[in-house]
């Protein structure tokens, strides 16, 4: 310090000076200032460069699963295609792939190969930041870090809940985090740490104007509960999109938030939102301003359920409504499609020349020697290793796979695979007839507090339904679209088809099957797997445990113009691997219909009545 | 050459010295809560203010703060402030309508008035010194991010010198040319003028400049002007001088524009300022100094915002009356005397 200040000799700064002065810091600044280098430490070792495959351009990201999973900027990845380099602060560089893209909320996740230990990052909670608060970033500013070292830069938690309007793209930043951190080109798609390391945002944004493309004291982080919201759709190999609610607001002249405008094909329509009523909450946020509302919705992905509480003539309503997609099918992937051929530059320096994957350029090609998706078994997942089985030049071109919807789609058949293999130890006792195919199986149960008998059952030809004395059925296929807008009963039995279908013969066998990530599932803690199936005129969302895979809820829908059916799944937490769920519940709306209790499944063969035979009732 | 450099350089000893006390200042994480709570609290004097501008890197937005008993809201001067009404947004989202009280084309700063604003107003305390190597935080609405009820931004720095903004050996061309904080962030990004800059006290030691750049080094300097300066300068503003015209009494025979030399802009806005196009060759204007592209700021110590208050002014001045102006000439002000 001394020895600075003799180079110092400035007559200008004699108060310098009085400063070197100043006694040896005291141990409690010392002791903070161990903690910051450890936080820092720490934080380094998840913090991401993105290269591309040539090791040129470049950008940041942050690890956060010890399989490889990265978060980064859309805007980062994009100009490579899906293959890129990442670069840890072991100084090694690992081959990865992009996952899933979030070209409205800015946000991709790449996987990294090669290890199975990948330091990472702790999520922090971004709710519980304030203004004033100290934070750094890491990441790879000007692509400085050859030694792939990251630069950390030390800031203030400038402002909170920021919304960034699209500035020429359809990148949205809403509720997300202003700092004075340092931010610059090549920090992007890097994260944000609060003083203890714990990561709260993904950098990508910075307020320039006239000043170039150099940090000016304001950058913006994607909150991390945004990002984790996304972080599970993601992983699904799919172009995402977040969602809309199907009905505007205004200010009204005594600053109450007020619907302005309702679809009344709106979820929030159906559960009695209308013209004129005040919105008061949202998610877990309350609502004062319009652009409260815009801000706080751009934290969820679509199809997400969550709370709403308004004001109408009656008083305070809580409901929960689902959230619809903000793009037509297609629409985002034009859109990204539109992006990948402007070749715009990585956000570290000039796009290297000729990198352009044909897979991605060429959407025509790219369905060519696709497998369907019901052909590979869900056995055979394939080892996550590095070593490739290919001969092909690229040593993760199995790791690829391109199709319409998808930034990969190698990851959804992936992420299936997960789910099956998590199923595959408790996966329920179904009854076998030995060389009797085809059959019939039959569900009973008996309605809860009562002696009502209910019986779900399918055949080739037919679904039978008997709830009492009543009885009911549809055509294998036809019909059921109906059965689900008119809110029958029967669309238990329907469920009850799939749900045995999905463990006899696995849900790729069904029809068109895609992983949609994870979403909340009302009275659920947590987020749950949901998978969605194309089962003619019906789509049903399945929606799966995370910890065993078990089914907890199967929602039909006929469009989503009206409600579907829910059929929930509850299991007795005393039960033993292999048996049944103990209870289930239809809902349509917010409204529970029947409850019943499962008691057995059993399995005939099945003689057609066109035979002259027939099943038994 | 060199100079320059060893200046910045020792700028730099300054900024890695500063360091070393700020960690002392702050106890950090000990501290760190009554931050956030101080931060919180400070933000409320913030205002965001809307007028005139939006085109031409004319930005139509800044910051402001309340002062004394919160219905007094000082700002920049600047070409935001040439509209009727300004509005002012609070920190909880109320809109207010406020009147430009006075100006002082010297430091810059405007006085602005709103009613019953329920605004906490900084204290104005001259004696608030600080020194470089101290940390301090800015409080401003920089690139309108803010709106309604959102808070302002803050920033962090830290002082790097106390010093004049000259401009006779660099190339800085500013206005004000008095004492300035000069600090080691960009603070005084567009619309950030106007705003606090605060102690570790949440107590108001300076008001962010104009955006400001060295002509030759393409460095933008972030300056505060200092709470002393600050402070002398409302004196000044609520003494009365460059108020704007109050109730005077019609001249029997006036000055007129055109009689004088003096040919402006033409007159399109509302508040078109009192821009000179042409001076009228040996007329009593010339003789006086005046030059095109002269913008007249202040006549007898009446602040003039448009032609029309320039119009109005000329109307209260016998023409056998000499009278003195403010001119802004580029980023010299100039005082010039007309004497018939």
């Amino acid at each position: 310090m001394v020895g600075l200040s003799s180079l110092g000799h400035s007559q200008d700064a004699p108060q310098t000076t009085l400063d070197v002065s100043a006694p040896v810091p005291a141990a409690e600044v010392l002791a903070a200032q161990q903690r910051r280098i450890e936080a820092m430490r720490k934080a380094s070792m998840a913090t991401v460069g993105v290269f591309g495959t040539d090791s040129q351009g470049g950008g940041s990201g942050v690890c956060i699963s010890s399989d490889g999973y990265v978060l980064t900027n859309f805007h980062v990845s994009s100009p490579f295609g899906h293959r890129m380099r990442c670069g840890m602060n072991d100084g090694k560089m690992y081959e990865a792939v992009v996952a899933g893209i979030d070209p409205t909320g800015d946000l991709a996740v790449l996987k990294m190969f090669g290890r199975d230990d990948f330091p990472t990052a702790s999520i922090g909670d971004s709710d519980r930041i304030r203004v004033g608060q100290w934070c750094f970033a890491a990441g790879n500013p000007f692509v400085l870090a050859t030694n792939l070292q990251p630069t950390v830069t030390y800031g203030l938690i400038s402002g909170v809940r920021r919304y960034q309007y699209p500035s020429g793209t359809i990148l949205e930043y809403s509720d997300c985090i202003q700092t004075d951190a340092s931010i610059n080109p090549g920090n992007s798609g890097g994260p944000l740490f609060n003083a203890d390391g714990e990561l709260i945002g993904i950098n990508g944004r910075c307020s320039f104007e006239k000043r170039g493309r150099v940090n000016v004291g304001v950058g913006y982080a994607i909150s991390i509960k945004q990002a984790m919201n996304f972080f599970g759709n993601l992983k699904s190999g799919r172009i995402v999109d977040h969602a809309t609610l199907g009905f505007t607001v205004a200010t009204d002249n005594q600053g109450r938030v007020v619907v302005s405008n309702i679809l009344e094909s709106s979820d929030a329509y159906r559960r009695g939102l209308r013209y004129g009523d005040e919105i008061l909450r949202l998610g877990d946020r309350d609502i004062g301003t319009a652009n409260q509302l815009k801000n706080i919705l751009g934290i969820y992905p679509d199809y997400w359920r969550i709370p709403l509480r308004f004001r109408n003539e009656q008083g305070i309503q809580d409901t929960s409504i689902r959230l619809a997609s903000l793009h037509q099918p297609g629409e985002l992937e034009k859109i990204v499609e539109g992006n990948s051929q402007q070749g715009r530059e990585p956000p570290g320096g000039p796009k290297p020349p000729g990198k352009k994957d044909p897979g991605q350029k060429d959407q025509g090609q790219k369905d060519q020697g696709q497998k369907e998706p019901g052909q590979k078994e869900p056995d055979s997942q394939e080892d996550q290793g590095t070593s490739s089985k290919k001969s092909s030049s690229d040593p993760l071109a199995d790791r690829f796979e391109a199709r319409k919807g998808f930034s990969n789609y190698y990851f959804n058949r992936l992420e299936l695979d997960r789910i099956l293999q998590l199923q595959q130890p408790r996966k329920p006792k179904l009854p076998v007839l030995a060389g009797a195919d085809p059959m019939v199986v039959r569900f009973t149960g008996k309605v809860l507090g009562e002696e009502t008998l209910i019986q779900a059952a399918y055949d080739p030809e037919k679904i039978h339904w008997t709830l009492g004395d009543k009885t009911d059925s549809l055509g294998v296929k036809t019909n059921w679209a109906t059965s689900i807008q008119k809110q029958e009963p029967l669309a238990i039995a329907l469920a009850m088809k799939l749900w045995h279908q999905w463990h006899d013969q696995g849900p790729r066998k069904l029809g068109e099957v895609t992983y949609i990530g994870q979403s909340p599932v009302l009275g659920k803690q947590g987020l749950l797997d949901n998978t969605r199936i194309v089962l003619g005129e019906v789509t049903a969302d399945v929606y799966t445990s995370t910890i065993d895979g078990s089914i907890e809820l199967i929602e039909l829908y006929a469009d989503r113009q009206s409600d579907p059916a829910e059929i929930y799944f509850d299991h007795d937490p005393q039960a033993l691997l292999g048996e049944l769920p103990s209870r289930i519940r239809l809902q349509y709306g917010l409204e529970s219909r029947l409850v019943f209790e499962l008691k057995g499944v059993e399995a005939q063969a099945f003689v057609s009545p066109a035979d002259g035979g027939g099943a038994q009732p | 050459m060199i100079q320059r450099l060893s200046i910045l350089f020792a700028l730099g000893i300054a900024f890695l010295l500063a360091h070393s006390t700020v960690a002392q200042e702050q106890g950090l994480s000990k501290s760190a809560s009554n931050l956030e709570d101080l931060f919180e609290s400070a933000q409320r004097s913030v205002v965001k203010l809307y007028g005139a501008g939006g085109m031409r890197g004319l930005e139509s937005y800044q910051s402001g703060v309340a002062i004394g008993d919160g219905n007094t809201i000082l700002t920049s001067w600047s070409t935001v402030l040439d509209v009727d009404k300004v509005r002012v947004v609070t920190y909880d989202g109320r809109r207010l309508d406020a009147e430009v009280l006075g100006v002082d084309p010297e430091c810059e700063l405007a006085l602005l008035k709103v009613e019953d604003s329920k605004l906490p107003g900084f204290v104005l305390d001259a004696k608030l010194q600080v020194r470089a190597g101290q940390r301090v935080f800015s409080i401003t609405n920089l690139f309108g991010i803010a709106a309604g009820n959102e808070a302002c931004s803050y920033q962090k720095g830290v002082v790097m010198a106390v010093a004049n903004l000259q401009s006779k050996f660099s190339g800085l061309r500013s206005v004000y040319r008095g004492k300035a904080i000069v600090v080691d962030v960009m603070t005084n990004n567009p619309g950030a003028t106007g705003g606090a800059l605060i102690d570790l006290g949440g107590r108001l030691v300076g008001i962010i400049g104009k955006e400001l750049r060295d002509e030759q080094s393409g460095i933008w300097i972030n300056y505060s002007l200092p709470i002393d300066v600050v402070a002398a300068s409302v004196e000044r503003i609520n003494s009365g001088k460059t108020r704007q015209a109050t109730a005077m009494t019609l001249a029997k025979n006036p000055h007129k524009a055109s009689d004088l030399g003096l040919i402006f802009i033409p007159d399109v806005i509302p508040k078109t300022p009192a821009f000179v196009d042409r001076v009228r060759k040996d007329s009593l204007a010339e003789k006086s100094g005046i030059e095109p592209n002269d913008l007249i700021l202040i006549v007898n110590d009446q602040r003039i915002d448009s032609q029309k208050t320039l119009e109005q002014m000329f109307l209260m001045i016998e023409r056998g009356d000499s009278l003195q102006m403010l001119i802004q000439r580029g980023t010299e002000l100039v005082r010039v005397q007309i004497r018939p």
